[in-house]
């Protein structure tokens, strides 16, 4: 147990500091506490080979299946390779224990990754800040992420900073405009009218009970304290009832092309409005990500680059059947949308086949509670939900709004907070007598057209 | 926290993967150097991946291995300390505070809240366990548990100690190896995670999963073994809603031992598609792929 330490703490301790430090800029959350627990692990599992230390690595920093690519990379980036074993975490199963040729002994080893560690150039050129947990990390000194985020979006030259007091007027002249058409500086001086939103769900029962009057259930730990005031009569009962808790948001959005600006508008209300932290919030193009951790380290506008960043390719078109499969297969039957409000925010320009959208809001409406849909082209009064993918999803949506403006975000607020469900069409797909009054001019279309 | 000596039974990750195979439960490298690690280190092990992958096995394996009880908290919403943690036992108060009335003694609290009346749950029976080796005590689903039990295992997790009000911190004499498994339904607390190892279980490849039926199944045959394995592996090439994990490849085989087949064919795999896909657009999509996607030849 004490071989790795006899051949020299520094050298142990160098390796998980530098690896630790090249881990938190690539964004793995590889905090102190993780490194001192790879510098223990070391010398418990004495590595023999380079793919043991990776091991020993991926135990101790990694905290989720997106990281092990991350730990690999920059595991082999240090070291000069993960023993040559690329399939690694591709494919993790590993072919066959690589039983104990003639390795290096782990002091080699190790004298071995400290050199490389020392060798590795310390100050690369890296691409700016764009990490959650890089951009929140204070030691980075590349400027607070209030400031970050201020450079982000400041495309535009005479474009007031945030936070700067705006005219009354002018914000309630941007209050009615169509969130395509405001610059991303405009955007941000709605902030003021967007917190004064409430996103409030309906609420459901909770499992969990606290002490109430009118409880059903009797408290005994409660009753038997007081009763040791009363010599053990236990003359008043106290009581318990389940907790009523608002149920979960989730926000789905669309991040191609043109319904970007209202994915923004999406992400800033939730980034400002009350109850919007607790939004679980998904983008999706080509392909899902979850925004939920990267919204409470950084600013919307930052973290809907990321997420473009992270899908390149959504000039090639929205999938949203597919999408929307993978958020029922990952984690929304699993328990995510369980009895949850979904919110999604797309225009229903599906490039996949509507048949594919068309079950997979089946299988959604079947665990969610309410599904609201919004869809910035419904403000036209023109607008007929014909396109295969709008046409599809119609019949599962508790509410399809467009939600396009400021002023408009007041519907989708009314159809959060509005208990039960009003969906037009039954389950099935066939059509229910008496559809709800929500999204009424587009709704009765949705009927005819069946 | 003195960390009970597992050196000798554990001396290193090949004896673990070595000992879990023995024990019926066949592992990859990755996953037994996490386990080995969680065990020598003293420190939790986070375990995700997909449903019927062998999470809940792993602990369980770990426990035969160890030779000692594997303690078991399943998670759900509203948990609270009194099912998790202990409980008083409140009709044996009573009835010591009526007895004492009618002898004309006095109580004191002392007198009530003593071990005699705590009901240890199973975070408190896994501290509580007198060694020599540690208990493995498996928190299972956490990620069903709410918020305010994930913070409240923080104490649990790293200081293998709970506070009971009434009687104050107890620590664990022998800490735990405490294993939690997670379907990740929602993001865990970044507090939760930082306290634990971590190993992501991907679904083996097709032949340890053969090797696993074999080990699990000792009744079914060898053309059957390969070709459930196959079976399986290729329902999951299908686009299935729920694809059918290792627990399900089990099922299969014992299914198909139950029904006396040796060889999966289109006849039996149509009788027994109950067994491996639960949804009824998965069976259906089956329908229309033609049940020879999921025959094992």
């Amino acid at each position: 147990m004490t071989e790795g330490r006899a051949r020299g703490p520094a050298d142990l301790a160098l390796i998980a500091a530098r690896l630790g430090a090249e881990l938190r800029d690539a964004g793995v959350p590889a905090d102190s506490g993780r490194c001192e627990r790879f510098a223990r692990a070391v010398p418990l599992a004495r590595p023999a080979t380079q793919y043991e230390l990776y091991l020993c690595a991926l135990a101790t920093f990694a905290s989720g299946p997106e990281q092990i690519a991350t730990v690999q990379r920059v595991f082999g980036d240090l070291f000069g390779g993960v023993d040559g074993r690329t399939a690694g975490q591709t494919e993790p199963v590993a072919p066959e224990l690589p039983g104990t040729p003639p390795h290096p002994a782990p002091d080699d080893l190790l004298a071995e990754a400290a050199r490389a560690a020392q060798e590795h150039p310390a100050s690369r050129p890296r691409p700016p800040p764009a990490g959650p947990e890089g951009a929140d990390d204070p030691g980075r000194g590349t400027g607070s992420p209030e400031r970050a985020a201020g450079e982000a979006a400041e495309p535009d030259e005479d474009q007031p900073e945030t936070g700067r007091p705006v005219l009354a007027s002018r914000v309630e002249r941007l209050a009615g405009t169509d969130f395509a058409e405001l610059t991303p500086g405009e955007l941000q001086d709605l902030t003021g009218l967007m917190s004064e939103l409430t996103l409030a769900v309906p609420l459901r029962r909770s499992r969990r009970e606290h002490p109430s009057a009118r409880g059903r259930r009797t408290d005994l730990r409660s009753t038997l304290r007081h009763a040791r005031r009363t010599g053990g009569h236990p003359l008043r009962l106290a009581r318990r009832a389940p907790a009523l808790r608002p149920r979960q948001l989730i926000v789905l959005c669309d991040i191609s092309g043109s319904m970007e600006p209202y994915a923004r508008a999406m992400l800033q209300l939730l980034y400002c409005a009350a109850g919007g932290a607790e939004a679980e919030v998904f983008t999706f193009a080509t392909r899902l990500t979850r925004l939920t951790g990267a919204l409470a380290h950084m600013p919307p506008e930052q973290a809907l680059q990321r997420a473009g960043q992270a899908a390149p390719d959504w000039l090639g078109g929205t999938r949203i059947g597919a999408s929307l499969k993978e958020f029922n297969d990952t984690v929304g039957r699993p328990g995510l949308a369980r009895g949850a409000v979904v919110v999604i925010i797309s225009d229903g320009w599906d490039t996949g086949e509507p048949a594919m959208l068309r079950r997979e809001m089946q299988r959604l409406s079947r665990v969610a509670h309410r599904i609201i849909w919004v869809n910035p082209r419904t403000k036209s009064e023109q607008y007929r939900p014909l396109a295969g993918g709008m046409a599809a999803a119609w019949p599962y949506c508790d509410a399809v709004l467009s939600a396009h403006s400021v002023h408009a975000l007041h519907e989708l607020t009314a159809a959060l907070a509005r208990p039960g469900r009003h969906r037009p069409g039954s389950r099935d797909g066939t059509r229910a007598p008496g559809p709800a009054r929500e999204a009424s001019r587009p709704q009765e279309t949705a009927a005819q057209d069946g | 926290m003195p960390l009970s000596d597992l050196s000798g039974r554990l001396p290193d990750a090949a004896t673990l993967i070595r000992d879990l195979d023995e024990a019926g439960y066949l592992t990859d490298q990755p996953l037994g150097m996490a386990l080995f690690l969680a065990a020598r280190m003293g420190q939790p092990i986070l375990l995700e991946g997909e449903p019927g992958v062998g999470k809940t096995e792993a602990a369980k394996a770990l426990a035969t291995v160890l030779d000692t009880p594997l303690i078991r908290l399943q998670c759900y919403e509203g948990l609270t300390a009194a099912e998790a943690l202990y409980e008083w036992n409140y009709p044996r108060q009573l009835l010591a505070i009526r007895l004492a009335e009618s002898r004309g003694e006095t109580l004191r609290d002392a007198d009530l809240f003593s071990a005699d009346y705590l009901l240890a749950r199973p975070l408190l029976a896994a501290l509580d366990h007198p060694g020599p080796r540690p208990a493995v005590l498996l928190i299972d689903e956490v990620d069903r548990g709410d918020d305010e039990f994930e913070a409240f295992l923080f104490e649990l997790l790293a200081e293998s100690a709970v506070t009971i009000p009434e009687l104050g911190t107890r620590r664990a004499a022998v800490p735990p190896v405490v294993v939690l498994t997670s379907n990740r339904t929602r993001d865990l607390h970044d507090a939760l995670k930082r306290r634990c190892l971590y190993h992501w279980i991907e679904y083996p490849d097709t032949e340890r999963v053969a090797a696993i039926i074999r080990r699990r199944v000792p009744a079914a045959a060898e053309p059957l073994v390969g070709q459930v394995a196959r079976g399986v592996a290729r329902l999951r090439g299908l686009d299935l809603a729920k694809p059918p994990g290792v627990a399900e490849a089990i099922s299969w085989a014992e299914a198909l031992v139950v029904l006396g087949a040796d060889r999966l064919d289109e006849t039996v795999a149509a009788q027994t598609a109950g067994v491996v896909l639960k949804y009824s657009e998965d069976l259906q999509l089956l329908r229309t792929a033609g049940f020879a996607a999921a025959d094992g030849d």
